[in-house]
């Protein structure tokens, strides 16, 4: 098995590409996430309605839509403003996931939120705290357990949301078994094999993991 | 009730200047709705490709885009029809007596869930497309002329392209191997919360296991199946954009076709976010639908 041989160094470098994307975009998605679901849980209209609308545009079109308006839409606008060095498959495909993301974890942050008994945030109240006390010292730290496993769970669907940058030319395990295919036109079984293992080699486990921790954490409420 | 507001009562005083806001916010979307009408009515009446002149030129795409938008909802129905036996069968096999069916079945779900759609689409129509006509000549549009040839009617097939129905028909197969599996853990979960006392119940009426799945497990198991599946559905939809990878002619194909050609850089993104409009409609209709059906469902007998 050369070919595996030959190829294992660059799809272990593609696979490495994975993880950055993946890496970098998640706490991004988590932090535009966090304030979306303020946002939304806001008693203001002008921050509301905004909210809604990124979240519902954002779950109601396909992630490669959003990257093809990104990278070839507002990158081909970037060049009339003399911004044309951020017109990459990274930028393009970082600012895309997260994003895309960002309107998941805004439903998962706001469902998290609601979980926490009211009786924390009325005791919270009733010692005299402010309502931005009661939010980061009761609330938020007792929702983060409850939000843990969705979280986990979005960054393996990441894992695999990624290998859409390979259609804009970046550079990730897709598109290293597309160039080996290509370059292989009739032995190309094992390649899809290798990027098939990679893939579950780096999503599997952190399944597992997640699964374990969703066990205890339903066995402790 | 739906809950929109994170922070309970009793709380701080509102301060009540902000709510000003609201108001300069509606004006706001006024302003934004009326200089949305003007630039498209003065800056976007340039000619087309095949010398459009005049204002609104910008129309035509409107119903190229709605034709290719019926082809990705008919990609979309085919493949979740497959889907569904195929995530039946998988929940079926996935609850099995047999050992040797659950592992093929597990390995068929973790395998499918643990890989990018993309890598599989690529796989199905590059590999296993190429293997197979290779070794075994098969050939999709060779089989359904054939077929279409027995059935006295091949006329219907005959001006298909064929490079076309291939990346059909293995871009609909990869789209239902992959929700098939998706579809399979949401239908043994719909089966296995029936209680177990039904199954019992059924038994000891005398009734066999095929009546008993078909008359008590299932009609009880499709309330608790039907919202995962209206979420699987809107995500096949969107996962058919995929599809224009593999060269297939549909709604993500047509924008890009269409986009590509345009060099002013504003109107690319206008035909951008026009498909981008398209599919929003389509889902957020199904996301509709969807939220409506799980409160009709939510209601027990």
């Amino acid at each position: 098995m050369d070919l595996i041989q030959l190829w294992l160094p660059q799809f272990l470098l593609g696979a490495l590409y994975t993880l950055i994307y993946c890496v970098v975009s998640f706490p991004l998605a988590l932090l535009l996430g966090l304030v979306l679901s303020f946002m939304k849980g806001s008693r203001f209209t002008w921050l509301r309605t905004p909210a809604v609308i990124f979240i519902e545009v954002f779950r109601s079109t396909p992630i490669i839509t959003q990257l093809f308006l990104l990278y070839y839409g507002v990158g081909g606008l970037l060049a009339n403003y003399n911004l044309s060095q951020y017109d990459n498959a990274w930028a393009a495909g970082i600012v895309c996931l997260s994003l895309n993301y960002a309107a998941y974890e805004a439903e998962v942050f706001r469902a998290g939120f609601l979980s926490v008994d009211r009786g924390q945030t009325e005791a919270a109240y009733s010692l005299g705290l402010s309502a931005g006390q009661n939010f980061f010292r009761i609330v938020f730290p007792q929702a983060i357990p409850l939000m843990a496993p969705p979280f986990v769970n979005d960054f393996i669907y990441m894992l695999k949301d990624s290998a859409i940058v390979s259609v804009i030319s970046g550079v990730e395990l897709t598109s290293v078994l597309q160039l080996a295919t290509f370059v292989n036109g009739s032995d190309t079984i094992p390649l899809y094999l290798m990027a098939l293992v990679l893939y579950l080699v780096m999503s599997l486990p952190i399944s597992y993991i997640a699964r374990y921790f969703e066990q205890r954490l339903r066995a402790a409420l | 009730m739906e809950q929109t507001i994170i922070r309970s009562e009793p709380g701080p005083k509102p301060r009540r200047w902000l709510v000003i806001f609201d108001y300069l916010f509606y004006l706001l979307l006024l302003l934004l709705a009326v200089g949305l009408i003007y630039y498209l009515y003065y800056y976007l009446s340039t000619p087309l490709v095949n010398s459009l002149t005049g204002k609104f030129a910008m129309i035509i795409w409107v119903p190229i885009l709605l034709q290719k938008a019926g082809i990705t909802i008919l990609i979309s129905l085919i493949s979740v029809v497959l889907a569904t036996v195929l995530g039946f069968l998988g929940a079926l096999g996935r609850i099995s007596r047999f050992a040797p069916l659950r592992w093929l079945t597990m390995v068929y779900v973790e395998v499918i869930r643990g890989t990018p759609i993309l890598v599989q689409l690529l796989c199905w129509y590059f590999g296993i497309a190429q293997i197979l006509s290779l070794t075994l000549n098969f050939d999709p549009y060779a089989a359904l002329y054939s077929l279409m040839t027995a059935l006295q009617s091949n006329s219907l097939v005959a001006n298909l392209d064929q490079a076309t129905f291939d990346a059909f028909f293995w871009g609909i197969i990869g789209l239902s191997f992959n929700y098939g599996a998706y579809l399979t853990e949401v239908f043994r979960a719909g089966i296995l919360s029936v209680d177990k006392g039904q199954n019992e119940a059924a038994l000891s009426l005398g009734l066999n296991a095929r009546q008993t799945m078909n008359r008590i497990v299932l009609p009880q198991a499709l309330r608790i199946t039907l919202p995962p599946f209206t979420n699987y559905f809107i995500t096949l939809v969107q996962d058919s954009a995929l599809l224009s990878v593999l060269g297939v002619t549909e709604l993500e194909q047509e924008i890009s076709a269409l986009a590509v050609t345009q060099t002013a850089s504003n109107i690319k993104l206008f035909v951008y976010v026009l498909g981008a409009l398209y599919y929003f409609v389509i889902c957020f209709a199904l996301s509709l639908l969807a939220r409506f059906l799980e409160a009709r469902f939510a209601r027990a007998y």
